[in-house]
């Protein structure tokens, strides 16, 4: 049976904050007071048709300054940061910055990732750049799996893969690394709290 | 023309092929690639996903080293690569205080040239080059129906790429039609192929690729055109997967842009790398007389 619950989801604000949209201007600088609510975005998005927020809405939901729901959406971990949005606002709003941002805030406070995989792939390639400078493709893909619990993941594909020659057993390393680990020294992955 | 060159992680790995391709084709159109030395990896999705500082940081220390190298252009034939290198560059130039961080960061002035290009521009934005790949032409493509496939990154965000059409490009056909091929008019020419997500989330991928491969098929095209290792390697390898979710198979070969300009211009497949896509495009190209 159909729900309206399904269809119209009622935004209780709790608290309204100018914060989140002011600190948006700044790091993104993208004034989301231009947005004329046409919903081009989300009429674009690749994703909006899985996003538990479409791009229209967080918008809005910034404009009130609804951080929390922010954070949390699932939206943050599906995005596939393919530009449509930003190329077809009219106010040319960077909905991808903002995407990465919002991001970026939530793992720094540790709110759980709701594709936990998604995160974890990250923070592994990450490791293997901070490590060699490049990505293993290979192991980085076989520690996935393993950190993952999904043991079996793509490994007929990868044993095709392997004997196509797209898999280098043996990762390529720069030489110097120390320059690349500096990157990661003064910008570690650290976290709030 | 002194031509950096950005391999990136792929182009070395999972897109070899076409990383090969690119370097047979670009010598025998005398441009110059010279590999950026010692480079590092773009970070990628992960890169821009988690920390900004951190990815900007990756893309100047690649710059300043070609700019030191003295080269007139960056070529990034990865889509990808290419977004992070030319984002990096173009935040580099407005924002100065980022800039002045990054310059401590990586020790060394933030680099605000060479321009980074892909491919595509690269070949399209060198006055007279379009001509004279056409005239190099031994082996026409005839009678090859391709969907050119330019995704994301090769052309958005307009402000940043400021090449082509952003969602109706047109510049890989024209490159196709003076190889002699035909290129079929499809929908989805512009949209994501699920890029980052193929190990971490693939759902996404086998959704968002399944959508560009039943539009390449429905318009009639024997093969899609690539100019991503992403692109180029999720179309290939998850095809299979993402055709069953339809109950369908598509058998469509994946071709990078490169192995088809080299075939047009006199090389073996073998020479380009043919041999390691799992679709192969063999049969296709035997029945075209191109191999």
């Amino acid at each position: 049976m159909l729900n309206t619950a399904d269809f119209y989801h009622v935004w209780r604000i709790d608290q309204s904050s100018e914060q989140l949209k002011e600190e948006i201007k700044e790091h993104c600088h993208t004034d989301i007071e231009r947005c004329l609510e046409c919903g081009k975005c989300s009429g674009g998005c690749s994703n909006a048709h899985i996003f538990d927020i479409t791009p229209r809405k967080i918008i809005q939901l910034i404009k009130i300054g609804e951080e929390a729901k922010l954070l949390k959406m699932d939206a943050l971990w599906s995005c596939v940061a393919c530009q449509l949005c930003v190329d077809r606002c009219p106010s040319s709003i960077n909905i991808p910055r903002i995407m990465d941002y919002l991001r970026e805030k939530a793992y720094k406070q540790h709110i759980p990732a709701t594709r936990p995989n998604v995160q974890l792939f990250h923070e592994l390639m990450l490791g293997h750049i901070n490590r060699f400078g490049r990505v293993p493709e290979a192991l980085l893909s076989v520690e996935f799996n393993i950190r993952s619990k999904q043991y079996t993941k793509d490994a007929q594909m990868g044993m095709k893969m392997f004997f196509k020659g797209k898999l280098n057993p043996i990762p390529a390393r720069v030489k110097d690394i120390k320059k690349v680990r500096r990157m990661f020294r003064n910008l570690p992955m650290q976290r709030e709290g | 023309m002194k031509v950096a060159y950005y391999p990136g992680c792929s182009l070395h790995g999972l897109a070899k092929e076409y990383g090969i391709s690119v370097e047979v084709v670009c010598k025998h159109l005398g441009i110059n690639l010279k590999e950026i030395e010692d480079w590092n990896c773009c970070g990628a999705t992960a890169a821009h996903s988690l920390n900004h500082e951190l990815t900007i940081s990756l893309s100047a220390r690649n710059l300043a080293i070609a700019r030191d190298m003295k080269m007139d252009k960056v070529l990034a034939p990865c889509a990808g690569c290419f977004s992070r290198l030319k984002g990096a560059s173009y935040e580099l130039r407005n924002n100065k205080t980022l800039a002045a961080e990054v310059a401590e960061i990586i020790q060394s002035a933030a680099p605000v040239e060479p321009e980074v290009k892909n491919l595509l521009q690269l070949i399209m934005e060198e006055p007279g080059l379009l001509d004279k790949i056409q005239s190099r032409v031994v082996k026409p493509l005839r009678g090859l129906k391709l969907a050119a496939y330019y995704g994301c990154l090769l052309t958005r965000p307009k402000e940043i790429v400021q090449f082509d059409d952003p969602e109706l490009p047109v510049s890989m056909d024209m490159i196709l039609k003076a190889l002699g091929a035909d290129t079929v008019t499809w929908a989805h020419k512009a949209e994501c192929c699920g890029g980052g997500y193929a190990a971490s989330d693939t759902d996404i991928v086998l959704d968002l690729s399944g959508q560009v491969l039943e539009s390449a098929h429905r318009a009639g095209a024997d093969a899609i055109v690539v100019a991503c290792p992403m692109c180029g390697v999720n179309l290939d390898t998850r095809q299979e997967a993402a055709a069953a979710l339809k109950g369908k198979k598509y058998d469509m070969p994946i071709i990078y842009l490169t192995q088809l300009m080299g075939i047009a211009l006199g090389y073996s497949p073998g020479q380009l790398g043919m041999k390691r896509h799992l679709i192969s495009p063999f049969p296709l190209l035997q029945s075209k007389g191109l191999a």
